[in-house]
């Protein structure tokens, strides 16, 4: 159970940061207005997407499908493969289960929603690329920034005594810059913050992290993908003395590696992975297996393009 | 014991005999009405291009390959599955015809054809698909 731990003032920085950064994307179109003003340039072409899907494991990359487009996402995770055959290798043990859609407003902007099984998380996702990488290497790569809002389901008496509701949510706020170097290889770096309003306790509110992926395309549709997710332990953000933090167990890397099999409308990833969490913010927060102990599962994305 | 083998049987004959009747009943395509604009369309990259065999080929790979076959001779995994015979893009009667027309075929499509103007947006990629197929000539 948590202890409905709550954190204000951080509340407060976030909800700065989110409308600073709102005001940097909204003031974007008006200083490439007056680019254009000045002299016409011929058209850059934008470079083909880094990645095939906008989904890499738990994470997101820089790839969105053109608008309108509707995305569904289907994402599975097994239990641990410690167990061995007793429980089929974690085939058998509860998973964990996310369905999602997202919809393309823009060439450069999705939205989405989902469901979560652990925690009956329901999120709002939205995605908005700043700048594309073009084929004439004059921007080297693509960003974007990424936004997770989570919802936790569960019974109020998990949030301690004094329930709020603002006590279920959760942010993850991430910048993705991917480069596509060749039409084999792409690779990304995401840094990202993490806030939840109600932890458990010893567990920060805050949690910076970064995010190293890539793909490497063996054969016309199919690829070796892996991904990391490396939660920072800054002190300097920490709610808790250097003494107390050197007791936490604090969060572990989220390590996966695996196959992806990408069609015209379909994007399949099989692989082994480490935290059984979906919701990235819940990855970088509460992830305590540890990939090179064994501490390993198993698992499935599905997404299916439809075009309108 | 004789019954499962009996319900077997005729479930196997039922299965025998759909397939056959899918194939059967696959038709070959009526043909293309393409409009004016697309027949005298020009392409944006030159015959030779070397995306054609980069983009080209993968986005071929991509997007076609599992209807059209690597060949592009229609004998890809789903082919069979379509309503519509995807025709042969070796054959001398497909490559008579002018880019704009087979650009008109794999973009804009129609019934088992789908649509590709928002999977393949950029219009030199097309063209280069459009060079990928023609590299198919026997």
């Amino acid at each position: 159970m948590l202890n409905g731990k709550t954190c204000n003032p951080m509340k407060k920085i976030y909800r700065y940061s989110i409308l600073l950064l709102s005001a940097v994307l909204l003031a974007q179109p008006l200083v490439f207005a007056q680019d254009e003003a000045v002299e016409e340039k011929p058209k850059e072409r934008p470079e083909r997407p880094a990645f095939e899907s906008g989904l890499l494991f738990d994470n997101a990359t820089t790839t969105i499908p053109a608008a309108n487009t509707l995305e569904m996402v289907i994402q599975h995770r097994f239990g641990s493969i410690e167990n061995g055959i007793t429980d089929l290798y974690g085939i058998w043990a509860p998973s964990n289960i996310r369905l999602g859609l997202n919809y393309s407003i823009l060439d450069n902007l999705v939205v989405g929603v989902g469901t979560t099984k652990f925690n009956k998380m329901t999120d709002i996702q939205a995605k908005y690329n700043i700048v594309q990488q073009t084929r004439s290497n004059s921007i080297p790569v693509t960003v974007s920034v990424y936004e997770v809002i989570g919802i936790d389901g569960s019974p109020d008496s998990k949030f301690g005594v004094n329930y709020k509701f603002s006590n279920r949510m959760s942010y993850f706020t991430q910048v993705i810059v991917a480069r596509r170097f060749n039409s084999k290889l792409s690779l990304m770096a995401a840094p990202s913050f993490t806030h939840y309003n109600s932890t458990d306790t010893l567990v920060d509110h805050d949690r910076i992290a970064i995010t190293v992926a890539g793909r490497y395309k063996f054969s016309p549709q199919s690829s070796l993908i892996i991904s990391g997710d490396f939660p920072f332990r800054i002190q300097g953000i920490s709610e808790f003395t250097k003494e107390t933090n050197e007791t936490i167990n604090h969060p572990k890397a989220n390590i996966c590696i695996g196959l992806e099999v990408a069609t015209s409308t379909h994007a399949f990833h099989i692989y082994a992975g480490t935290s059984q969490g979906i919701l990235p913010q819940e990855n970088i927060l509460y992830n305590q297996n540890e990939f090179f102990k064994g501490n390993i599962i198993l698992g499935l994305n599905v997404t299916r393009l439809w075009s309108f | 014991m004789k019954n499962t083998v009996k319900l077997l049987s005729l479930l196997i004959a039922a299965l025998a005999f759909a397939t056959i009747n899918m194939a059967m009943t696959q038709k070959e395509g009526e043909p293309w009405v393409i409009p004016a604009k697309y027949k005298s369309m020009k392409s944006t990259i030159k015959a030779g291009d070397p995306s054609i065999n980069t983009t080209g080929k993968e986005l071929y790979n991509q997007h076609c390959r599992s209807c059209h076959g690597t060949k592009g001779l229609g004998d890809g995994p789903k082919a069979k599955n379509l309503k519509t015979d995807c025709g042969d893009f070796s054959s001398k009667a497909f490559q008579d015809q002018a880019d704009g027309e087979i650009y008109y075929q794999s973009f804009v499509g129609r019934g088992d054809m789908p649509n590709f103007e928002k999977k393949i947006t950029d219009e030199a990629d097309r063209w280069a698909v459009v060079y990928y197929i023609r590299t198919m000539k026997k």
